[in-house]
């Protein structure tokens, strides 16, 4: 059928949205469906990459990050039971070291997991305490006994030379 | 004209497996099992060019 619409611009029309009624472009047909979703796997593929690879990364210890050693204190200055404190990795991070027996040193970093308060080593009752929210933590292995703190505290291992101290590395922060 | 919905259901179902396994993937990833991590990575990623296979396979199929 012959059309003069063309000829009369505007043309006479009562459709204000004319211009987007082309060829069904606005409907999804089965294909355009199924080439969605074809398209919705790809882009899980590639999501996923990340964590796989951070996974990976993980897997291949890359995460363990050594310090450069950082000397604490000479073995003849810490007694049995007593506690140190120290700043490692950085300078603004603090930590103590406790001398549990002749041969057995703990490190951890001594912010409190609840509101990052100094933890202290409290000798009498054998285990170390937040002093402002009442919060307890084990010596042993830096996990919260009591009180609000839930995480246990980031232990640095340490390792003995020659008579003297020297903090390695942070162990993971269990969020 | 008559369409198979074949293609969509088997496509459908494939979205459904990366759901899943997205979801074991970031959950395993928490739990820092990170060999399963990269088990669902893997699933995640060969799902791609089945359903990429799929679409190419069903596009045309008529019932």
């Amino acid at each position: 059928m012959p059309s003069d619409k063309n000829n009369k611009i505007p043309f006479n029309e009562d459709n204000y949205t004319h211009n987007i009624e082309r060829n069904n472009e606005r409907k999804l047909d089965r294909r355009g469906f199924m080439k969605t979703l074809a398209g919705a796997a790809g882009v899980f593929a590639v999501s996923s990459l990340p964590w796989g690879a951070v996974a990976a990364k993980e897997l291949m210890g890359l995460g363990e990050k050594e310090y450069p050693h950082k000397k604490i204190t000479d073995v003849s200055k810490l007694a049995v039971g007593d506690s140190l404190e120290f700043k490692f990795p950085g300078d603004h991070d603090d930590a103590i070291i406790i001398r549990l027996n002749e041969n057995k040193y703990v490190a951890y970093q001594n912010a409190c997991t609840h509101l990052r308060c100094p933890v202290f080593w409290v000798k009498e009752q054998n285990q170390m305490v937040c002093p402002c929210h009442h919060g307890f933590f084990d010596a042993e292995t830096g996990a919260p006994t009591a009180g609000p703190p839930r995480r246990p505290l980031p232990e640095i291992q340490v390792k003995v030379e020659n008579g003297a101290i020297y903090a390695v590395r942070v162990k993971r922060y269990e969020a | 004209m008559k369409r198979s919905y074949v293609g969509v259901a088997v496509l459908a179902f494939i979205l459904f497996l990366n759901i899943i396994f997205t979801q074991y993937m970031v959950h395993q990833f928490f739990y820092e099992n990170y060999v399963n991590t990269l088990i669902f990575c893997g699933l995640n990623i060969v799902l791609f060019p089945i359903a990429l296979f799929a679409y190419k396979k069903m596009k045309n199929v008529k019932a």
